[in-house]
């Protein structure tokens, strides 16, 4: 809210010696920080942010009673001469419950303009001055007092008035010009002719003050605000007037503003009053709040006297009543926040000061809890990929359909985890795979000149499920690009699929995992988190003996035929040899060459044997021609 | 003082680096040791034999002169000795087909994300007053994300211009804070809440909110919620574990400053400034000048939520706080632009997120 300084010190004249820098600290600590500050018409001009629960202090009239209650000093008296009220000149009937009290008057407009001083504090605030004196006056009454009125053209009015539920479907253009078609939950004013205004919301475009204007009907009234916010979301129509009522206005305000509105149309032109009067009521005053000398002094962390309290809760306009242990507090109209006693409390500890709370550390109750083993074992895998020279990213848990599609079990369609209002189309789908992200990550990094990408993503997915979509954390990890070749030790090559089941492994998948070819040389796996080995309940593992006699290594050359794999040489020799002594059994090179015999390639599988004794040599030797015969019998040979 | 040398020594004293630089292994280096320095029949030897036999009032100056020598060589010895050495072995490393010489090969180095640093930075500070981490769904139901959290039912964050909805169940959302993890908790934890003595966690977590993607926003982000229930909680136990906490992360001179506000879910609310860890509340840009930071909302828990658990407010109370983990990294490392963390270009990770 915009606050001008000449302004705020009309309404409490104790805040005209204060420094700019001091009246921001100041509204800093009643719970109103200062956004900025600017210098517009000749004055200072505030940016004050006030909380939504605060309606009350959004005008000058409430921050002067903030400043007034924290510096106990005396406010300006309102300067409204109560005007006479007479019988109705035009009937209001008020045909709803959401506007209890309804204060207005009829006036003949005369000559005159909007005083300037009036249309430089409008500038200040960035309104637009209308120069229409009735416009005007609304506008700045609302900015000074908080209470928004309204002017329409008397002459427009057709027959009695009425403040009613709109007919569902019942048509309204408002001063925006737009034409509104509003539901049975909007309040309207309606004369004979239909809504002519959205209660508490905006004025109707028919009935509204022009230049040939001479006689207005003013609206002073109170609207319920659950009802005016409502409205305002509903049209998403947010006026000065809708953040007003719908926070919570002062409904003893309609009087009095309704009167400062006469007194000024009076002044400004001249205006004849018609007849003032008011339909309904103030409605009833919330209940009174107990807030118990307990409650207050573990709120604020110290001893707190209960006259204390109440002198200050006084300051803010309560009726304040101390009862032994207790005190009995009535919120003034205006506060429609102080519902419960840790209001009131919060109250009495925000006019004290914060900085006065003290600090200390809360003892600790019972046992603290240890870290889930899901987060230590997502701890423990970031670190470790990261170790391995890997990169954790994080990307938007929505993506494109397209995108989803490409990687998803089908199994998981898409419908049950799309969002009905996305940002648009390409954040449209809760992911059912990181895989999408990351390649996308992983081709802007090279398109940007990396020659190589390490990538890794720690996410929950998620899976339609009847119930809404299921969430999975998974670890996805792409490689892509060339390997090596950044220094003297490794030849460069580009990443291979292999590169990436070896990562799996490393992080302890047992098996192979499905690599996924992601684009030309970039690969990506995929693995749900808990199917990855968690640190055990053993802080260290069971003792595994080991022989302390020395190892023996032997090396085959074979010859392989091109169509036997690995896997089924390996699985063969080792099947051969004595599982009990077998330590090791790898291929450690591999060779081609068109010096070999079509169709082979040859492979040096080395063996490593260990037992709880020495081994000698012919028993070696024995095991070696073994798995050189299991080899043989898949028609390897042995290489020359 | 060279006038007080005879001709051959000040010619050797001149021919001496050239001499040095000569040597090619360690034999000539000796030899040459051994006529410059040596006991014996060295120019050094020789010097003294000179400095003995000069007149009292030149011997000052002379031994000054002397010493000068002495001390040239023998450093220019020493230092062509250890180069030589180094020869030596590299030559020999060489023969292996090593060259030592060559930088070290550096095995790659990955790095953490920087916001997933901070949160872990966050758990790491919180652990030793006894915080675990609490965690929960990115969709949620809307009684966790607002009916439970005292949110009321015409709350303008519940509508669709601001959270995002599921369009097969409109019951559920994307969750737009890491508070539902209180309310999940404080469920769960109700019924032993008498036996535990209370409760104390931290929540870091994904949130979304309908925010068009720019510079200072994003419809994902990420928030570290921070809650405490206890007997007998208030403002000074919040105040208390925050200056705690704040210290660890920024350093014991920093300073703390509460300022009323409000947030639905908790009564008293308030605001949490920090001594502006950049300037050390001097002033600068980060601060705008003020020397404080604003870096978080807190307050003492609101009684509706307790009761929503099924927690008696007389019996029970508690402080929350939650932070913006963008926002703070941003602050911290002056990334001029959010949407830099979503990127994950590598560069930015290798440098902002590094591994500790």
């Amino acid at each position: 809210m915009l606050l001008e300084r000449q302004a705020l010190a009309q309404e409490i004249p104790a805040a005209a010696g204060l420094e700019t820098r001091e009246l921001c600290e100041l509204f800093a600590a009643l719970g109103f920080p200062v956004d900025g500050v600017a210098r517009r018409e000749g004055t200072e001009v505030l940016d004050v942010d006030i909380t939504a629960n605060r309606g009350d202090a959004m005008s000058h009239r409430g921050l002067a009673r903030e400043v007034a209650a924290k510096l106990r000093q005396p406010l300006t008296p309102i300067p409204a001469l109560p005007t006479p009220e007479g019988p109705a000149v035009v009937e209001v009937r008020l045909d709803s419950p959401a506007c209890p009290i309804y204060s207005t008057a009829v006036l003949e407009l005369g000559s005159g303009a909007t005083p300037q001083q009036v249309q430089a504090f409008l500038l200040a605030l960035e309104a637009t001055p209308k120069r229409l004196p009735a416009v005007d006056a609304s506008n700045e009454l609302l900015h000074r007092y908080g209470h928004p009125t309204h002017a329409f053209d008397a002459d427009r009015i057709q027959g009695a008035v009425s403040i009613r539920w709109a007919k569902a479907g019942e048509t309204l253009v408002t001063l925006d010009g737009v034409t509104r078609t509003l539901t049975s939950q909007d309040l309207v004013i309606a004369d004979a002719g239909g809504a002519i205004a959205l209660a508490g919301v905006m004025g109707g475009d028919g009935t509204k003050v022009t230049e040939s204007t001479r006689r207005v009907l003013l609206e002073s009234a109170w609207f319920d605000p659950k009802t005016v916010r409502a409205t305002a979301r509903r049209h998403s129509l947010h006026t000065d007037a809708s953040h007003r009522f719908g926070r919570g206005a002062d409904p003893a305000m309609a009087r009095v503003a309704r009167d400062l509105l006469v007194g000024r149309l009076q002044a400004w032109c001249g205006a004849k009053l018609l007849g003032a009067w008011t339909v309904g009521g103030l409605p009833p005053v919330g209940a009174p709040v107990t807030l118990t000398e307990s409650l207050l002094s573990r709120i604020a962390g110290e001893p707190m006297p209960l006259p204390d309290a109440a002198e200050a809760l006084r300051r803010l306009g309560c009726e304040v009543a101390v009862e032994g242990d207790r005190l009995v507090a009535q919120a003034p109209r205006w506060r429609h926040d102080l519902a419960i006693p840790e209001d009131l409390a919060e109250e009495v500890l925000r006019l004290k000061g914060y900085e006065g709370i003290s600090s200390v550390l809360p003892p600790l109750e019972g046992p603290p809890e240890p870290l889930s083993a899901a987060y230590l074992q997502r701890q423990r895998l970031s670190r470790r990929l990261a170790h391995l020279g890997f990169h954790q990213t994080v990307t938007y848990g929505f993506i494109s359909p397209e995108m989803d599609a490409a990687f998803v079990d089908p199994a998981n369609p898409a419908e049950g985890r799309t969002l009905a209002n996305p940002l648009g189309q390409e954040y449209s789908v809760m992911r059912g795979s990181l895989l999408p992200s990351l390649r996308a990550a992983a081709e802007q990094n090279l398109r940007q000149g990396g020659r190589e990408v390490r990538l890794f993503e720690l996410a929950p997915t998620h899976a339609s499920g009847p119930q809404g979509p299921v969430e999975r954390f998974m670890l996805g990890v792409v490689w892509g690009g060339t390997l090596g070749g950044d220094d003297y030790l490794s030849p460069a090559r580009g990443v291979r699929e292999a590169d990436l089941s070896g990562i799996a492994r490393t992080l302890g998948w047992s098996g192979t995992p499905t690599v996924r070819v992601l684009g030309e040389g970039l690969f990506g796996f995929e693995l749900p988190v808990a199917d990855l080995p968690q640190a055990g309940d053993r802080i260290i593992p069971s003792f595994r003996p080991f022989s302390r006699f020395p190892a023996v290594e032997r090396d085959l050359s074979l010859l392989v035929d091109l169509a036997c794999s690995h896997e089924v040489l390996h699985r063969a020799m080792a099947a051969a040899l004595p599982a009990e002594c077998l330590q090791d059994l790898r291929c450690v090179d591999v060779f081609r060459h068109k010096s070999l015999p079509e169709g082979r390639q040859a492979w040096l599988m080395r063996m490593r044997f260990q037992a709880d004794r020495t081994l000698v040599g012919d028993e070696v030797d024995g095991w070696v021609a073994a798995a050189l015969a299991a080899a043989e019998s898949l028609g390897a040979r042995l290489r020359a | 003082m060279d006038h007080l040398l005879p001709a051959e020594i000040v010619a050797a004293a001149n021919a001496f680096p050239q001499a040095l630089a000569a040597c090619g292994d360690l034999d000539a280096l000796l030899r040459l040791k051994g006529a410059y320095v040596g006991r014996e029949g060295s120019h050094a030897a020789g010097l003294m034999d000179l400095l003995k036999a000069a007149p009292k009032e030149q011997k000052r100056d002379l031994g000054a002169a002397i010493n000068g020598l002495k001390q040239q060589w023998e450093e220019g010895l020493k230092a062509r000795q250890v180069e030589l050495e180094d020869a030596k072995k590299r030559l020999a490393a060489l023969a292996t087909g090593w060259d030592p010489t060559l930088p070290p090969p550096v095995p790659a180095q990955g790095a953490l994300h920087p916001l997933n640093r901070l949160m872990d930075r966050l758990v790491d500070v919180f652990r030793p007053l006894g915080f675990h981490v609490e965690e929960g769904p990115e969709v949620e139901t809307e009684a966790h994300n607002f009916d439970g959290l005292n949110i009321p039912e015409d709350h303008p964050a519940k509508a669709s211009s601001d959270t995002f909805y599921l369009a097969a169940h409109p019951e559920l959302l994307l969750r737009t804070h890491t508070s539902p993890v209180q309310v999940r908790t404080l469920l769960r934890v109700a019924p032993e809440l008498a036996t535990r003595g209370g409760i104390r966690f931290l929540a870091p977590g994904r949130v979304y909110r309908k925010d068009e993607i720019d510079p200072t926003h994003s419809p994902m982000f990420h928030q570290v919620e921070g809650m405490l229930v206890g007997r007998g909680i208030g403002m000074q136990h919040l105040k208390g574990t925050l200056e705690y906490a704040l210290r660890a992360l920024f350093g014991p001179h920093t300073e703390i400053r509460l300022r009323p506000s409000y947030f639905p879910f908790v009564e008293p609310g308030c605001e949490v400034d920090v001594s502006c860890p950049l300037c050390a509340a001097k002033g600068c840009r980060v601060c705008k000048g003020s020397g404080w930071v604003e870096i978080l909302g807190a307050g003492l828990i609101h009684p509706n939520v307790l009761a929503y658990a099924g927690i008696d407010p007389a019996e029970w109370s508690g402080w929350a706080f939650g932070m913006g983990v963008e926002r703070m990294a941003m602050m911290l490392s002056q990334t001029p632009d959010l949407r830099l963390f979503f990127e994950n270009d590598q560069r930015f990770l290798k440098v902002m997120g590094g591994l500790d």
